[in-house]
């Protein structure tokens, strides 16, 4: 009997990891616009009218490859159960070192609200994103007010996928390679997602 | 260096627009074909060929005279200059030494933040998708020399010096100067004969307030945000530690967080 039960299937780990790497070239790229602070960033690109084009490009990919990844889970994450709010309660467990019993289905709560962040994020991004195409095809004060609400998603999103990163990879050994061949070792079904396990289980 | 401004009578002015061929001239910068819009005014607006113009205010009401108010319209070289807090590219839009916002083209990325972050919507851009605007001839200024359009005014409307001294003489005149606080205190300062309204100057001119949201709260949170995170995670790790899938998972038929 295997030690290993699947949990991604190939097209989620693929349209993940455009979505990944589309955040990162969006992150990079976008730096140098969000304040001259970061304006060297534009270097990686080789000049910023370059890096700018890279922004506008991966923009749409981002945009699309998001709405796919969350109506691809949607279905695993849009409710929560009695669990979840427990789970939420107790931060997830990660304020301690004792083990808390907090059955959680595929995702636990705090992917799941990492997710619906996730689709807002990129929805809000997306229509600003539009509007600052070209800063001087709309309104001014529609422009202003989605240049702040840009530079606003982006830092939320940036602590969020900060977050996201250190619990899917070192925070929870095993996690990542879920996502990266596929499957997860019974033992961390269990631990991180008992429900789903069982279903899957029995079948 | 003692910071220059412009002061700018507008009771003084007689619509003759010398100030705005002066700078065309200076500038190089082309004619361009207009229509007549029923207005001595032309053109319109200010455009990437056109620093700085003369704006007509025509009101007539019943029974009444024409009443005629002119204004010469450029950038105000605020202190606390909207486009220089928005613009990503270090050198592109900056304060001279006299306290003058210029520019660099070479250094403009084309993002066109600048045209948002201007209170009075005065930065152009070129065909060359390039920053333009009065640059308080800039090289002028540097060789000694009164900026073009304030050489050429016959009317003593236009004037350019120290800005202390241009407040303090249109103050022993009794005049009221608009900008004088504002921003920073403009570096165009006006004597108005009417609301600032009437000439479409706003009353309390300031960055946008979404600009502002951006740039001194937003960024500065997005730093302390993304080292915070960081930080958090990195404490996490070595107080509370990662969560291990422990041998008696493979085991027992329980848990899960």
């Amino acid at each position: 009997m295997s030690r290993y039960i699947d949990r991604f299937n190939a097209t989620d780990r693929i349209v993940h990891w455009v979505v990944a790497i589309s955040f990162f070239l969006l992150l990079l790229s976008g730096l140098g616009l969000f304040a001259h602070t970061f304006f060297g960033y534009f270097t990686l690109f080789g000049s910023p009218q370059q890096g700018i084009l890279v922004h506008k490009w991966a923009g749409p990919v981002f945009f699309f490859a998001s709405l796919l990844l969350f109506l691809r889970h949607a279905g695993d994450t849009i409710h929560f159960d009695a669990d979840d709010r427990r789970w939420i309660a107790k931060f997830g467990g990660y304020l301690s070192r004792q083990r808390q019993e907090i059955p959680q289905d595929k995702f636990n709560a705090g992917q799941k609200l990492f997710g619906i962040f996730a689709i807002i994020a990129a929805l809000v991004m997306g229509a600003t994103g539009l509007i600052i195409w070209d800063p001087t095809a709309y309104g001014r004060g529609l422009t202003q007010f989605a240049l702040m609400l840009h530079g606003l998603f982006f830092t939320l999103f940036m602590v969020g996928m900060v977050v996201h990163v250190y619990l899917a990879t070192i925070g929870n050994p095993g996690t990542l390679e879920g996502m990266l061949w596929g499957r997860v070792t019974k033992g961390w079904a269990k631990k991180h997602a008992s429900k789903w396990y069982q279903k899957i289980v029995k079948g | 260096m003692k910071r220059k401004a412009f002061l700018i009578d507008t009771t003084l002015c007689t619509a003759c627009r010398s100030c705005q061929v002066a700078c065309k001239q200076w500038n190089k910068l082309d004619a361009e074909a207009s229509v007549n819009s029923g207005s001595y005014e032309n053109p319109p607006d200010l455009t990437p060929q056109l620093y700085n113009k003369i704006h007509f205010i025509e009101q007539q009401e019943e029974g009444e005279d024409l009443r005629w108010l002119f204004i010469n319209r450029r950038c105000m070289h605020c202190a606390d200059a909207g486009c220089v807090k928005v613009c990503p590219s270090a050198g592109a839009l900056y304060h001279t030494k006299e306290g003058l916002v210029a520019y660099n083209q070479e250094k403009c990325i084309e993002c066109h933040y600048c045209v948002n972050g201007c209170p009075f919507d005065v930065p152009r851009y070129d065909e060359k998708k390039k920053v333009t605007k009065c640059h308080a001839c800039s090289d002028r200024i540097q060789n000694g020399l009164l900026p073009a359009c304030v050489k050429a005014c016959p009317t003593q409307t236009l004037k350019f010096g120290d800005r202390d001294e241009l407040i303090a003489a249109a103050r022993g005149a009794g005049k009221k100067l608009y900008g004088e606080q504002d921003l920073g205190g403009l570096g165009v300062l006006y004597v108005l004969d009417d609301q600032p309204g009437t000439y479409q100057l706003p009353k309390n001119p300031a960055i946008p307030a979404s600009i502002f949201f951006w740039k001194d709260v937003v960024k500065p949170l997005g730093i302390l945000g993304f080292w915070g995170a960081i930080g958090v995670a990195a404490l996490h790790y070595v107080t509370v530690g990662p969560k291990q899938v422990e041998d008696s998972d493979d085991l027992e038929n329980k848990g899960g967080e």
